[in-house]
């Protein structure tokens, strides 16, 4: 009898929470299993994975959901984002939003930073990430991101396969040769 | 890397340990098909930017950009619906919400309204039981899926690289498309190839193919046209031509004429040029892109001589930068007299300008011949001019059967409806 009533009140619970779509669920659990690549406070130690702290909260919210509708396809992110509400994302993206960014780089090479500053200027970067490329609203903050995951992103960019991504930047960065775009990568990694 | 791992994984449950395990697993970016080659810049020369083309070195420390927009679903408790200003009399309520990116509105036979989006990648279903409005999500994972109509029992859905027809779908929700792509021959570009499409009043399904840039020669003639099709995807032809961007159009009530917005380009300075409102007086017609903009204005950068000449003028300048979006004209009985045949337009608002405009709905009111046209504010308060913060973006309008009229907001993902009572007016 006891363990009818648990069961009960067990389900109750399970049913309310299933159907209250617009509160947050816990994200402790799930935080910890983002922070086990991206790192704990979203500032990444893995290669080719991107950091996430200190990026704006929107642009954050929309690329958790364009991941986990399937518009953004990533391998590492499949099945990660699957019923994951809305007032949830919104959550996780305020956690990493509000985390400090801090370089990840290495040591700096004078000639290609000086470089990577030039390009970044002459191509107008400045402009949508803004002149310290900390990013605002729905365009990531670059600068302090992995230097290897700058250069993998705009190589697709660049490559046209950046599915499901901004048709403004997929055409930004045209023409550009290997060389400028290892410069550009080297240069943001090591901002603040 | 896998001690750290496992210590974290006994932190947590075996489920989110797994997950963790696979998600590392395979961190390392995949090589991109193409991108490990060189950039194939020595073969061809690279085209511009979209968003650069055209911005002189003047703007190069300019921030204009591209709003945000916001696709993580927005409760009813959070939109301000009492900012909304509209003449005395009207009414305006959330109708419905809960639908990021909520764009194109087109009713079915049986009530049912379908609703396009751009980068969420849906089509929403959106019913009534006469109380309140729910939705579902009819397909999902297009390519900015923005056109919707519906005729015949069928719904038209066309993504920028596909058209899928659903027929009898208020009946079968799960019924299989129709896919009708090959059909369509829809050029490559995606840069303003999103669309709005309709069903003209002869039967056939109009559809805009978008200038592939900001301001630019067209790669290809294909773009910077309005086109129409029999339902099927047979029997194409081009109807105008210069028409850099329209997503709204509607028919005038009497004439029967195509009007239609269309944005003018960027980039060109705050107050330059206007976006539009254009008629299709006849087909063939040459509406000014890329060489001179709102009838008259000869572009800085794609240049010839007599840039304007044979340029068919607009029906009215609707602002510099304002995004006009959806047009209806309305026909209903629900308001006042002075409101038939008036066209409505949705201002989605503007980012490439330093002080915002648009952001509202207005009336048109023009004789049949578009000649002496007046534009009015209808539903004004999305924007505050005063800290320029922006809250809702209107995009589209529908008509309903009772004269009522929904407003999609694309910023919340939301439904409005405008309703008009003479009592309160004759009250006041």
């Amino acid at each position: 009898m006891q363990y009818l009533r648990i069961a009960t009140l067990a389900l109750g619970l399970v049913c309310s929470t299933a159907t209250s779509l617009s509160f947050a669920q816990d994200i402790s659990t799930k935080l910890q299993v983002c922070g086990a690549c991206h790192g704990p406070d979203g500032n990444s130690k893995i290669a080719g994975t991107p950091s996430l702290a200190g990026q704006p909260k929107t642009f954050l919210e929309n690329q958790l959901v364009m991941i986990r509708e399937g518009m953004r396809d990533l391998p590492a992110m499949k099945g990660q984002l699957d019923g994951v509400n809305d007032a949830t994302i919104i959550a996780i993206a305020k956690f990493y939003a509000d985390s400090p960014a801090v370089s990840q780089a290495g040591p700096r090479n004078p000639a290609l930073f000086e470089k990577g500053q030039v390009i970044s200027k002459e191509a107008l970067c400045g402009t949508c990430h803004l002149p310290n490329y900390v990013g605002r609203d729905q365009m990531p903050r670059i600068a302090a991101q992995r230097e290897d995951y700058l250069l993998y992103s705009m190589r697709q960019f660049r490559s046209n396969q950046a599915i499901g991504r901004d048709t403004i930047m997929a055409a930004s960065l045209y023409g550009m040769s290997d060389d400028d775009l290892k410069a550009i990568a080297h240069y943001l990694s090591q901002l603040k | 890397m896998n001690q750290r791992l496992i210590s974290l994984a006994t932190l947590s449950t075996l489920a989110s340990s797994l997950m963790i395990l696979q998600g590392c697993a395979t961190a390392p970016p995949p090589a991109p098909k193409a991108a490990a080659a060189p950039a194939p810049v020595a073969a061809a020369p690279a085209p511009a930017p979209a968003w650069k083309q055209g911005m002189g070195p003047d703007m190069a420390n300019s921030k204009l950009a591209p709003l945000p927009g916001k696709m993580t679903v927005t409760p009813v408790s959070e939109i301000p619906i009492d900012k909304l200003k509209l003449p005395p009399g009207f009414k305006i309520e959330v109708w419905a919400t809960g639908m990021p990116g909520a764009r194109a509105m087109a009713r079915g036979d049986n009530g049912k309204i379908y609703i396009g989006t751009r980068a969420i990648g849906r089509v929403y279903e959106m019913s009534d039981n006469g109380k309140e409005r729910t939705s579902r999500v009819v397909v999902d994972k297009l390519v900015q899926p923005a056109g919707v109509a519906f005729k015949n029992g069928s719904l038209y859905v066309m993504s920028i690289n596909k058209v899928l027809r659903y027929d009898g779908i208020e009946k079968n929700p799960s019924v299989a498309p129709v896919d009708l792509t090959a059909k369509f021959n829809l050029p490559p570009e995606q840069h303003h190839n999103w669309k709005y499409i309709a069903f003209g009043p002869d039967g056939k399904l109009y559809v805009p193919f978008g200038a592939p840039c900001n301001i630019c020669e067209l790669p290809t003639p294909e773009y910077a046209q309005i086109r129409r099709y029999n339902p099927d995807g047979s029997g194409m032809e081009v109807l105008a031509t210069g028409v850099r961007n329209t997503v709204g159009f509607d028919w005038h009530p009497t004439t029967k004429q195509l009007w239609f917005t269309n944005h003018g380009r960027d980039w060109m300075g705050d107050d330059k040029p206007n976006d539009t409102l254009s008629r299709m007086q006849k087909t063939g017609l040459n509406y000014g892109f890329p060489h001179c903009h709102e009838g008259n204005m000869p572009d800085d950068v794609v240049k010839k001589a007599n840039p304007c000449a044979g340029v068919e003028q607009p029906v009215a300048l609707m602002g510099p930068h304002t995004a006009v979006m959806g047009l209806k004209f309305y026909t209903g009985n629900m308001f006042p007299a002075e409101y038939k045949n008036a066209a409505f337009i949705a201002r989605k608002g503007s980012w490439n300008r330093n002080q915002k405009t648009g952001f509202d709905v207005v009336m048109v009111k023009a004789g049949t011949d578009g000649k002496n046209a007046k534009i009015t504010p209808f539903i004004t308060g999305f924007m505050n001019p005063a800290d320029q913060s922006f809250w809702g973006r209107p995009a589209y309008l529908l008509q309903m059967p009772d004269g009522s009229m929904l407003v999609s907001d694309e910023q919340l993902g939301a439904i409005y409806r405008v309703t008009y009572k003479k009592q309160q007016v004759a009250a006041k």
